[in-house]
Order: structure tokens, then C-alpha cells, then sequence
């Protein structure tokens, strides 16, 4: 049953080069992986910046009130 | 707004039809890869994306191709499986014009697949053993064997597909990945001095928080597209960074913009940090262009539209690879907007809410 | 535009610098030091020509960052409100860098001078060489100026003068070392220079257009 799902097979034969397999599409997977990745952490810097304003400006209506 | 959704829109297009469809059937490799002349030689054809069994074993032709009026073709073709021929050769005793060795071009041909070939599949060593002493090659040769059997009624597929090329296979499917990272570098930069230039002209804040998100999506964008490049480079040229135009001229606009971040937080007055930032954007990248003229005379490139290029041909960017290439430009262009111009709303609201506005 | 402004203004570079001889002295030392580490440095090896260009650019950068950096950055605030009643601002500008472009040729003269004593002279085309010398004095003077004037505003300049002006000045330096290439015989028989002269010239033109443009904005505090 295993041995259907292609990638434990990939892994198996360990001598063999990963992102070299099957006409080397595990390069555009890396580099689909990197893209995706680089945009998400940028989006998490983003948010924890917001958060931060909105706390400060959170704070400052309740100092004003 | 319209241009998110069609940004979105165009992404996923480029993601699922650029990952779907399929790669044109071409050959890896022969076996074995030298061979004398007058042999006669049984060698293996490894397809790729090949149907080989699809095809009656008699339309399937195979040649070793010396120049485009020169071949030499196989007898009889065995099709071991889909992906794996067996081809039989009567190797001419001569080469055509009495080297001492030569690399023959693999074509293989059928209905199922089309045409595919792999240049310098072969080596053909010139036998001289069957020589009788005192006679020459070159006294011998003719090319007559050559010119038997020649290439033609070549069975051309029209299909939707990528093209297949040696060395890269298919991570030719980055090219909507990691080349437009550098389409939108440039577009978002060239935001950004627009927006430093605009401020010279008239201090608004507004200007100088545009031309300040729009530098910094582009700096993600362009450590997004030089570490793709680094890992397709590591694959396909074998080694991570090779002194190419486009390298170059990504590293060096990191480095302005990297440098131009710095110079906007190295003053205690916002505008003179404002005004001096927007100076310095626009000199600096109108100091950049050069680069396009100087670096191509120094460097070979590596990229496609260069010389001496062995994973691109000159036929790089076929209808098929465009139809899905422009429209991801655009699509990552767009996004690459939407994400500075919510950095650009961020620091709109910070400079509200501390009173900088 | 006031020529008599510029004449003043120039010969009040002259004249500050013959006041401050340490600063100038301090260069000179700074050259002489940077070739000697560079010889201590490659260990008494034969130094290859391809490897010798190199290095001779590095130190010519190098010196001049240096001597340009103080330009700007050595005037007080007082003075600059002075020269700023005093004179065009483009005029200013336009002193520095031909002050500049001659303070640099010297410098490279004497820094080829020196490293050709300690490291060997392979240059084949002497009077190619001394124009990519001028040629390079001048673009660096046009750029390093004018980045000091942005550096010479903010808080940490020595820094910042650095940083700036390396993506700024990798152009002019590219096409340098290739022209002192042609000098030193190390291209291809075939191989032309017109046009590396030509895109250095051009290069130049670019540069001191966007600074006399750009210039303004920077000198309006």
C-alpha cells in the first residue's frame, strides 16, 4: 500500500539526487515553496506592525477618555 | 478592487496551467555513447514523456544525424516500453569528411510524438584498425553512405505543450516562477523613483510614503527572485551564482535600495531624511541603467538571448510558454503592488496616529 | 550662471587645503599604507597582471572614497549658510568636483607611482593607462562628490558615504578595470576599447547632469 505513494519512494533511494528526480520538477517546487514563503513571512512582519498600531492606538483613546 | 482579483486570478493561472500541462516528449540519453565506425551498433534511446508502444514499431525511425544533409538510420527498432528503444545500426565504415572522431545529433521520429532529438548524443570514433598499412582515411572517405537514408517526412505534433530542452527539463516551468520576480523588482522600483521624483517636486509625505513602500516590496520581490535563481541555478548550471547580468543588476539594486533604507532612518528630521532618500533614489538607479550596456560585453550570460547557451536555444520562449509567461508577469506585478500598497496604507495610518502627517 | 563664483569658490578649495595640509598629508599616508599591506598582504608572490588590476583599483577606490568623503562633511553649518548667501549652489558644486577630479588625479598618479614600485609595472599601453587614470579620477569625482553632499547631512557619514556610493560607482569601475585591461595587454588581439571609452563618457555625462538637477534639492536647508 505504501509503495503507491510516490514519495516515501523518492526517498527511499537515498543515493540518488532528490531535486534532480523526475526531470527535475522538485526545482519548481522549491522555487514555487521559496516564493510562497518569502510572501507570508513579509505579510507576518506586516501584521505584527498593525497589531502593534492598533494598540497604540488603542491605548491612546483610553488615555483621552 | 479589479486589478486584486485579476491579480489572483492570473497567479493561479499561472500556477495551474504553468504546472499542468505537459512537457514535449524529447530523449535523456543514449546508450552507449561511443561507438567506431563500421560497428554495427544496438543502441538504447531513453525517451522522455515519450509514447514509444503508441506508435506502430514500424513508424517508429531513429538517425544519427552528422549535418542536416548527412545521416545515417536505423534498420530495425525494437520498443522495449514507452520511454526505452532499442535501435540497430550499420554504421558507415567512414566519416564524411575523414575526422578522426565526431558527436552525431539523436532523432528520433514517430506519429505518436512527433520529432524529438538530443544534440552530441554520440561519439563516432573513426576505426582505422581495418586499415590495410600505407593506405590513408582520407584517400578512402566518401559520404556517400551518408546521404542513403535522409531525414524527412518528419511527423510535427501542434499541441498545447512546453518545450522540452536537456539539462533543465522541467523547471523550465520556473520561467513563470522566478522570472517575473524580476519584472516586478523592476516595475516596483521604477514606482518608487517615480514617487521620488514626484516629491522633489512637491513635498507631500504621501509621495515620500509611496516611493518607501514601493523600494521595499520591490527589495522582497528581488531577494524573492535572486534566491530562486540560486536554487535553479544550482540545478541547471551547476552552481549557485555565475556573474550574470541579471544577477548582477539584481544584487546591485538590492544594494542601492538597502542603502537607501539606511539613509532614510540616518536623519532626526523626517523631510530632510525624506528629500535626501528621494536624491539618492534617483541617482542611484539612473546609475544602474548603465550596467545593461557594460555588463553584457563582460560577462557572458547565462541567460536566455545570450550566446553560448546550452540550456536555452534560441527558440527560449515558444507560443505556447508565452501564453502562459505574460499574463504571470502581470499577475505577480500586480501582486507585488497590492502588497506595497498595503505597507503603504500601514505607514499612512503609523504617521496619522503619531501625528507625522 | 557666475564664472567669477566658480573661480572664487575653487580657489578657496586650493587655499583650504594648503591650510589644512595634515588632511591632505593624512591621504597620501593612507595610500602609501594601503600598498604596503596590499605587498605585505600577497606575501612577496608574483602578482599577475590580471590580479595587479585588481588591486590597483581597489586601492585607487579606496583612496579617493577617502579623500572625496571630507569635501562636504568638513564644512561647518555657518559656512555653508555663507557660501549659500554667496553663490549658486550649482556653482558650489561645480568647484568641488573639478577640485575633486584634480586632488584624485594626483592621488592615482601617485598610487600607481607607488605600487608600481612595490608590485611591478605590467602596464604595455602607458598612455591608455594614464587616460583611464583621468577618465576614473573624473568619474569618481563626479559621483563621490556629490554622494558626500548627501552623506555630509546625516549623523554616522563615514559610513554612510561608503554604503551609498559602492552601487553608485560599480558601473565606472567595471568599466575601468576593463579599459586598464586593454593597458596592460591582457585582451583578445581583436578586441576594441572605443567603446568602453565611449560608455565611460557617457556614463560621466549621466552623472553630472543628474547632479547639477539633483544637486539644488540637497542645498536647500
Amino acid at each position: 500500500m505504501l509503495s503507491l505513494l510516490p514519495l516515501p519512494a523518492a526517498f527511499a533511494q537515498g543515493n540518488r539526487d532528490f531535486m534532480r528526480e523526475t526531470g527535475k520538477i522538485n526545482v519548481v517546487v522549491a522555487v514555487i515553496l521559496v516564493i510562497f514563503l518569502g510572501i507570508v513571512w513579509y505579510l507576518v512582519r506586516l501584521e505584527r506592525k498593525l497589531t502593534k498600531l492598533e494598540h497604540q492606538t488603542k491605548d491612546d483613546h483610553e488615555w483621552k477618555n | 478592487m479589479w486589478w486584486k482579483t485579476l491579480s489572483v486570478v492570473l497567479v493561479l493561472y499561472a500556477l495551474s496551467i504553468g504546472l499542468l500541462i505537459p512537457l514535449k516528449p524529447g530523449v535523456v540519453r543514449v546508450s552507449p555513447e561511443t561507438a567506431a565506425t563500421g560497428q554495427a551498433l544496438s543502441l538504447q534511446v531513453y525517451g522522455y514523456n515519450s509514447f514509444f508502444s503508441k506508435s506502430e514499431p514500424g513508424q517508429i525511425r531513429v538517425w544519427l544525424e552528422y549535418d542536416s544533409s548527412r545521416a545515417t538510420a536505423a534498420q530495425t527498432i525494437k520498443v522495449l516500453n514507452d520511454t526505452t528503444l532499442e535501435a540497430s545500426f550499420q554504421l558507415p565504415p567512414y566519416l564524411p569528411k575523414g575526422e578522426k572522431s565526431t558527436l552525431l545529433t539523436a532523432i528520433v521520429d514517430h506519429p505518436a510524438d512527433g520529432v524529438s532529438l538530443l544534440p552530441n548524443a554520440i561519439k563516432l570514433i573513426q576505426d582505422t584498425a581495418f586499415l590495410k598499412s600505407g593506405a590513408t582515411v582520407s584517400s578512402m572517405v566518401s559520404d556517400s553512405a551518408w546521404t542513403l537514408q535522409p531525414i524527412d517526412n518528419l511527423h510535427v505534433i501542434k499541441d498545447f505543450s512546453f518545450p522540452y530542452r536537456n539539462v533543465i527539463y522541467e523547471s523550465i516551468r520556473n520561467t513563470y516562477y522566478h522570472v517575473p520576480m524580476w519584472f516586478v523588482l523592476m516595475f516596483l522600483f521604477i514606482a518608487s523613483v517615480w514617487y521620488s521624483i514626484r516629491y522633489l517636486g512637491k513635498p507631500d509625505p504621501d509621495f515620500d510614503r509611496k516611493a518607501a513602500g514601493y523600494a521595499e516590496a520591490g527589495l522582497l520581490f528581488g531577494f524573492l527572485g535572486l534566491f530562486t535563481g540560486m536554487v535553479w541555478a544550482n540545478y541547471a548550471w551547476g552552481k549557485p551564482w555565475s556573474n550574470d547580468i541579471k544577477q548582477l543588476m539584481t544584487a546591485v539594486a538590492l544594494l542601492i535600495y538597502l542603502a537607501y533604507f539606511i539613509l532614510r532612518r540616518s536623519f532626526d528630521e523626517p523631510e530632510k531624511g525624506a528629500r535626501l532618500a528621494a536624491v539618492y533614489n534617483i541617482f542611484a538607479f539612473a546609475s544602474l541603467i548603465p550596467l545593461l550596456y557594460i555588463v553584457p560585453r563582460m560577462f557572458a550570460s547565462l541567460h536566455p538571448g545570450a550566446t553560448g547557451n546550452p540550456a536555452f536555444g534560441s527558440e527560449d520562449l515558444d507560443n505556447t510558454m508565452r501564453a502562459v509567461f505574460y499574463p504571470s508577469i502581470l499577475g505577480w506585478t500586480l501582486l507585488g503592488f497590492w502588497i506595497a500598497s498595503l505597507r503603504i496604507r500601514y505607514q499612512r495610518l503609523h504617521d496619522r496616529s503619531h501625528g507625522l502627517d | 550662471m557666475n564664472w567669477r563664483h566658480f573661480i572664487i569658490l575653487l580657489q578657496k578649495e586650493f587655499l583650504l587645503e594648503f591650510r589644512q595640509r595634515y588632511a591632505i598629508s593624512g591621504i597620501v599616508l593612507y595610500v602609501f599604507s594601503m600598498i604596503f599591506v596590499v605587498y605585505i598582504a600577497s606575501a612577496k608572490a608574483d602578482i599577475s597582471p590580471k590580479i595587479w588590476n585588481v588591486l590597483f583599483w581597489l586601492v585607487v577606490l579606496f583612496a579617493s572614497i577617502n579623500a572625496v568623503v571630507k569635501s562636504f562633511v568638513q564644512e561647518s553649518g555657518a559656512r555653508q549658510l555663507y557660501y549659500y548667501q554667496l553663490a549658486e549652489p550649482v556653482m558650489l558644486l561645480l568647484s568641488k568636483i573639478v577640485y575633486n577630479t584634480l586632488l584624485l588625479m594626483v592621488l592615482s598618479c601617485l598610487s600607481f607611482v607607488t605600487y608600481s614600485v612595490v608590485a611591478g609595472n605590467p602596464v604595455k599601453d602607458a598612455g591608455l593607462f594614464w587616460l583611464t587614470l583621468l577618465l576614473g579620477s573624473l568619474g569618481f569625482s563626479i559621483a563621490f562628490t556629490f554622494i558626500s553632499s548627501i552623506a555630509a547631512k546625516a549623523n554616522n557619514s563615514a559610513t554612510l558615504m561608503a554604503i551609498l556610493s559602492f552601487p553608485v560607482i560599480l558601473p565606472i569601475l567595471l568599466t575601468l578595470t576593463n579599459l586598464s585591461k586593454f593597458a596592460l595587454g591582457l585582451m583578445p588581439p581583436l578586441a576594441t576599447y572605443d567603446r568602453d571609452i565611449i560608455n565611460l563618457l557617457a556614463i560621466d555625462g549621466i552623472l553630472v547632469t543628474l547632479t547639477f538637477v539633483l544637486f539644488p534639492f540637497i542645498w536647500k536647508d
